[in-house]
């Protein structure tokens, strides 16, 4: 019994011996596989660190468990990393935990994800998306779009759907849609409904719309699968998608892409999950002894549609979907 | 003494009252929306349209799994694994007509491995899964909420892993056929559940099964000494819930020509039961309605219909939807039967010039 403690001491001093060899340890805990989304997300970040000479990457993939993640931080503080990235599972119940990241003065960077405790824990950086400004972006491409065509003075009919009631991308992109409405006042809103996200209830629930509202010239989805979904309910309506009826959505998925390219769909407004340059990056400013700031750093996120050249406004010019379909990883 | 028109027994059937609730949600969008009973054909897609055919097609995945399920409530248990199986079937089926996912190209008919084995294979593995929860109840002795909930956990992680996590979209046009054609005008997921429902209720009406089905679930010893083969029945039971699943998987992959392990048949368990409940079985076992579940599963499609249709505010409709189920369920409670029934009786009997 002595000598099985022994040897297994003896082994874990000398993984432990092996692991202190590289420079930086960078320790991730993500919440595990989701969507595409989410996958590219991970490899992105993943393939950033491990790809960085060096560095070394721990990753965790929480399969959606809040007590797994807790688990893995506290694990990353017992293994002395020199830095934690983490994206957590739901935004309560982390400041317990995130003070011990804190007391065993690791820098924390926060991604996509913020937990509700930000103002009381110490933080080295925070990179999320900006769902408002997405919002906003989408209902601004309408506007704009409709101008360069020549109905920017007629009353046209928008509808949004939402995403999941409460979930942080529904309630900043319906902020963005809604502020973003009162700039075009010829946009009139026809209705607005949660399709929760998904490509079934999309369909539904444009289904249902075709039929209780007469006219329909926008459909502002508030993620790819509902427009997707919508596509084909517009479909057995009679109508053709992208003509008779104003698609846009928003995350820039690749089958968006194939239905712009397509002629179904008008305009997709990224939000993206590519953060592995942005983060390697920060390490590396963090490691030269810069700050960052508490400030949430958003991505540079562009906007995709049929023909490219509609100005979104904030510095934003939308791109043409078929020239960079080749390069979409996701 | 003849009997011409039995008040107390419809008043006493919790069926009657279903169609109550149904007729009175209806009467409700006659009133406020007449246009919500508008019904047209459609040349573009050669199918009528309206909201009615809505309800009746979108409640397709709901009824035909509530076949099953009805049963499985009928031998006093209950199957929490429907909505991952309907996940596991529309990976499957995906899995099999993007086999080219590696080189990815743009939407259209792909090359696909066998049409047969898009099929096949979901419904034989669903079958298959089925018949492992039939197993761990028969054989096991395990509670069936206890022995379902395995595959609930397990089987949208067997969906994820099937597609590597990765949603897939196809273009393959025979398989639309199955949630996006149609037949006689009608979309094809309203033909597909007539023809379940019809399958399902020839079996169980026109042989003894339905007889053994309830038997075993009022007293399983009972009817085991009687000479039913009670691990049988149950074996075919849940074997058909699985197989039903898998049907509706294919039904819900194919409207959105994706899979979707995430969202794919999420909470069907609870729909499903909901069905069984409002169409007038009961959860302790014995009796069951066939028309009852299929009622019932229609009810529940109305409601949501009824939210995207009149616009309800999206903070508003999980409230709202529970409002009506709430109404439609206390309609049919025990003591609101026994009150109606009572006044039924007791005018009967004043109209035939007693002294109450």
């Amino acid at each position: 019994m002595k000598k099985l403690v022994a040897l297994v001491l003896a082994l874990v001093m000398a993984l432990a011996a092996a692991s202190a060899l590289a420079d930086v340890k960078v320790a991730f805990s993500q919440i595990g596989q989701e969507s595409d989304w989410r996958t590219a997300n991970t490899d992105s970040i993943n393939g950033a660190i491990k790809g960085h000479e060096g560095w070394e990457l721990i990753y965790d993939d929480a399969q959606q468990k809040q007590e797994n993640q807790i688990k893995a931080l506290r694990n990353f503080i017992t293994q002395n990393v020199d830095y934690i990235l983490f994206t957590g599972v739901v935004e309560t119940g982390w400041e317990e935990v995130l003070k011990e990241v804190n007391e065993a003065e690791i820098p924390l960077i926060l991604i996509d994800r913020m937990p509700d405790c930000m103002d009381k824990i110490e933080y080295a950086a925070a990179f999320g998306g900006d769902f408002v400004e997405e919002g906003r972006r989408q209902v601004a491409w309408a506007g704009e779009y409709l101008k360069s065509i020549g109905r920017g003075e007629e009353e046209v009919n928008v509808v949004i759907m939402e995403g999941t009631t409460g979930a942080g991308a529904q309630v900043g992109r319906t902020e963005g849609n809604l502020a973003a409405m009162a700039e075009y006042p010829n946009l009139k809103l026809a209705a607005q409904q949660s399709g929760n996200f998904t490509r079934a209830e999309g369909q539904a629930l444009m289904e249902s719309w075709l039929k209780s509202i007469d006219k329909i010239d926008v459909l502002i989805a508030q993620n790819d699968d509902m427009a997707l979904g919508a596509i084909d309910a517009i479909k057995a309506a009679g109508k053709v998608p992208g003509k008779d009826i104003i698609i846009v959505g928003c995350d820039s998925v690749k089958a968006a892409f194939d239905a712009i390219v397509a002629g179904e769909m008008n305009c997709t407004v990224e939000c993206t999950p590519l953060y592995g340059p942005f983060v390697v990056d920060a390490i590396e400013k963090l490691i030269a002894g810069e700050t960052l700031g508490k400030e949430l750093i958003h991505p540079v996120e562009g906007v995709y549609d049929m023909e490219g050249g509609i100005n979104v406004g904030n510095d934003t010019v939308s791109v043409k979907a078929a020239d960079v379909i080749n390069e979409r990883q996701y | 003494m003849k009997k011409k028109f039995d008040l107390t027994a419809i008043t006493k059937s919790k069926l009657t009252w279903a169609v109550v609730a149904e007729v009175l949600i209806l009467l409700v969008c006659l009133i406020v929306r007449p246009d919500f009973f508008k019904i047209s054909y459609q040349e573009s897609t050669g199918m009528l349209y309206g909201s009615l055919i809505d309800i009746i097609n979108r409640s397709s995945e709901i009824t035909i799994i509530a076949m099953g399920m009805t049963l499985v409530i009928a031998l006093g248990g209950t199957d929490l694994s429907v909505g991952a199986l309907v996940a596991v079937s529309g990976a499957i089926a995906l899995k099999f007509l993007r086999w080219d996912v590696l080189e990815y190209t743009t939407p259209g008919d792909y090359t696909v491995c066998s049409y047969a084995l898009v099929l096949i294979v979901p419904l034989v593995v669903c079958l298959l899964m089925g018949l492992f929860n039939g197993l761990l109840i028969a054989k096991g002795g395990m509670q069936p909420i206890i022995a379902t909930l395995i595959l609930m956990v397990c089987g949208r992680g067997i969906a994820q892993i099937l597609t590597n996590g990765k949603q897939f979209t196809t273009g393959y046009s025979p398989f639309r056929v199955i949630g996006q054609g149609s037949f006689l005008y009608l979309p094809m997921p309203i033909i597909i559940t007539v023809v379940v429902v019809a399958a399902v209720a020839l079996f169980v009406r026109k042989t003894a099964f339905g007889t053994f089905v309830e038997s075993v679930g009022i007293n399983r010893s009972a009817s085991r000494l009687s000479g039913i083969n009670a691990q049988l029945i149950i074996f075919i039971v849940f074997a058909l819930t699985g197989f039903l699943s898998g049907i509706s998987g294919l039904i819900y992959s194919s409207r959105i020509m994706s899979n979707d392990s995430n969202n794919a048949g999420l909470n069907y368990e609870m729909d499903a039961i909901l069905a069984v409940v409002i169409g007038g079985t009961s959860m302790t076992g014995g009796k069951f309605s066939l028309a009852g579940t299929v009622l019932g599963s229609i009810i529940i499609r109305t409601i949501v219909t009824l939210v995207y249709y009149f616009g309800i505010a999206s903070e508003a409709t999980m409230a709202f939807k529970a409002m009506i189920i709430a109404v439609v369920i206390v309609l049919q409670s025990e003591p609101v039967r026994n009150y109606f029934s009572k006044r039924a009786k007791k005018r009967a009997y004043a109209v035939k010039g007693g002294v109450i």
